[in-house]
């Protein structure tokens, strides 16, 4: 049954890839002899023109200052709200490096971690995974601080109209580099008896911790290496001032609730789960030097 | 008029021509540090520029040309089209389960910015729901002994205003792509069903229910024709939800449908990404205004 249900989501999604595709090859194909986005066949004087006079280089060998504010998504028990700042350096106007990092100045609890702490049983069955309900935020994994390093590349620029009244520069800008995330994760554990129902638990300076009431608080801090990336929607409202808006996705293993994941009595490092740890982000542009170029 | 015409014939046909060395003439200085702020108010506010102009008693067709601007007339209009916009819909914000849904919206323009119209996503595809579970689900029920009340998704559908506030063009290499992004927003329903989540499943079966739902959302068109569009928009559907009951009522009240689901209603924000294609039609419109 459930065979058949999958291959009917198959053929559904088929059908569905199959008719969005021949509607775009449809569109394309009528639009290839006269326009595929808009071809720009220029005659007369301003043939061989640049397709751009008097461009406003926002990035050209210039610094952008960029500080922030974000919060992460799609956490499983804690998100975090960051204050942070940016630089960038361009070598040219689509293309530069830049370094950022924050720090979490607030840690929200997902509604789940609530549940958790309110209904959750935490006798025996789950004394190494739940030692004590009302703790529950005090075991699970928090990221403090940000960082990286980033490579940028901007392929995308043009102007803006809102409202048919203002209108600005802007760009995308696509990033991607290597991020230095502090992480808090409960600290290693051995669930006492091996192999049995655990009663206690062994940690560094109490190998005898009953009910592994203080496993539960006991913290390790270390910084997790990952890869980033991202894409940022940039616009630009004077030669020094801008705003952007920024995702970024950092994907990287911990302990997120600071359980005995592998189910082998431990908590260690194998019981970290790879997450896609992603944030949007709220920044402010300041460019420098204040004065902005433009080409011929 | 016409003895101008005759005393400067070559001045009068540069002036019709824009030609490049006009341009180049007034604004000879190559890439340096630009004397405006950079803005374009600025550059539309600073005026003809007079005090710059030559001395020369003859420079009637630099004055003329400097006045005049350019405007390319927007790319599609949308005005009294009907809009078509296949598309698939992809769940954001719930860990628990991974939803897929494939949506078709229709909009009348009934202004080049303001549309009204109607948009409708099924989601259920005959699986079983809990195939789609992610594994924070079994970590909950397995480490926490926690039950996940969590509602299936059959289908929604609403009908929206749309918005377009902000219009645009990039380029890409020689192409210059039109976009536009647009907000959008309005009501609708949306059927669901509680998922049997182990508190008494033998006994427990749900029908789906109707709820009253809301959207907001934004969305990104870009042009790739004057009637076809490539589109993503962010939307948000709200409604106010009823999950199973975590609890088993006593006695015979466990075999009361009432005591099933929860009394009280949860409200759901299901975030969502839309991909999809647009179609205009008619594919082909006229301009009213003269270029």
């Amino acid at each position: 049954m459930m065979m058949l249900a999958k291959q009917s989501l198959s053929r559904t999604s088929l059908v569905a890839a199959l008719a969005l595709c021949l509607s775009l090859g449809n569109g394309l194909r009528d639009g290839a002899s006269s326009a595929s986005a808009q071809d720009v066949h220029v005659s007369g004087p301003l043939a061989g023109a640049p397709a751009v006079k008097k461009l406003r280089l926002w990035r050209d060998m210039r610094v952008h200052v960029e500080p922030f504010f974000a919060f992460t998504i799609g956490d499983e028990y804690s998100r975090s709200l960051i204050v942070g700042g940016e630089a960038r350096f361009h070598f040219l106007d689509w293309l530069g490096i830049g370094g950022w990092g924050g720090y979490s100045v607030a840690k929200l609890d997902t509604n789940l971690t609530n549940e958790i702490q309110a209904k959750a049983p935490d006798e025996e069955p789950n004394v190494l995974d739940l030692p004590e309900n009302e703790n529950f935020p005090a075991q699970i994994g928090r990221l403090n601080w940000w960082s990286g390093v980033e490579l940028h590349f901007v392929p995308f620029r043009g102007k803006l109209a809102m409202f048919q009244k203002v209108f600005f520069d802007a760009d995308l800008d696509f990033f991607v580099g290597a991020a230095f995330v502090g992480v808090e994760e409960r600290a290693d554990a051995i669930g006492q008896p091996p192999g049995a129902q655990v009663e206690f638990c062994s940690i560094e300076g109490n190998p005898m911790d009953d009910g592994c009431l203080e496993s539960q608080t006991a913290r390790s801090k270390r910084t997790a290496i990952a890869p980033s990336f991202g894409v940022a929607f940039n616009a630009f409202f004077h030669d020094f001032l801008g705003i952007s808006l920024r995702w970024r996705g950092i994907p990287f293993k911990y302990n997120t609730g600071g359980t005995d994941n592998n189910r082998d009595n431990l908590i260690d490092s194998n019981d970290r789960i790879r997450q896609f740890n992603n944030m949007f982000t709220v920044g402010l542009i300041f460019v420098l030097p204040p004065k902005t170029k433009t080409t011929d | 008029m016409a003895a101008l015409l005759t005393a400067f014939p070559t001045a009068t046909q540069a002036q019709m021509e824009f030609s490049l060395d006009e341009v180049d003439e007034e604004d000879s200085k190559p890439a340096e540090e630009s004397e405006s702020q950079g803005d374009l108010f600025e550059e539309l506010a600073a005026g003809d520029g007079a005090e710059d102009g030559p001395a020369e008693p003859a420079p009637q067709r630099e004055e003329i040309a400097e006045e005049i601007y350019a405007v390319q007339q927007i790319y599609a209009l949308r005005l009294k089209r009907l809009e078509l916009a296949p598309s698939v819909a992809f769940t954001l914000n719930d860990p628990y389960l991974k939803r897929y849904g494939l949506g078709l919206a229709m909009n009348y323009w009934f202004t080049n910015v303001l549309a009204l119209g109607f948009n409708f996503i099924w989601y259920d595809w005959g699986t079983n729901p809990l195939e789609r579970g992610t594994d924070l689900v079994a970590r909950v029920t397995n480490q926490f002994r926690l039950g996940v009340p969590n509602n299936d998704w059959q289908m929604g559908a609403w009908v929206n205003f749309s918005y377009v506030p902000f219009y645009g063009k990039f380029k890409v290499r020689k192409k210059i792509f039109q976009w536009d992004s647009y907000l959008i927003g309005g009501v609708g329903l949306m059927r669901t069903q509680p998922i049997p989540a182990g508190f008494d499943d033998a006994n427990r079966s749900f029908d789906w229910q109707t709820n009253v739902a809301f959207n907001v959302g934004a969305g990104l068109r870009i042009f790739l024709t004057r009637y076809l569009t490539f589109f993503t928009e962010f939307r948000a559907y709200m409604w106010p939800d009823q999950f199973e009951s975590n609890t088993v009522a006593p006695g015979d009240g466990q075999f009361d449908p009432s005591t099933w689901i929860e009394s009280d209603s949860t409200f759901v924000a299901n975030t969502s990404i839309q991909l999809g294609f647009t179609l205009f039609l008619p594919v082909k419109f006229e301009y009213r205004l003269p270029k």
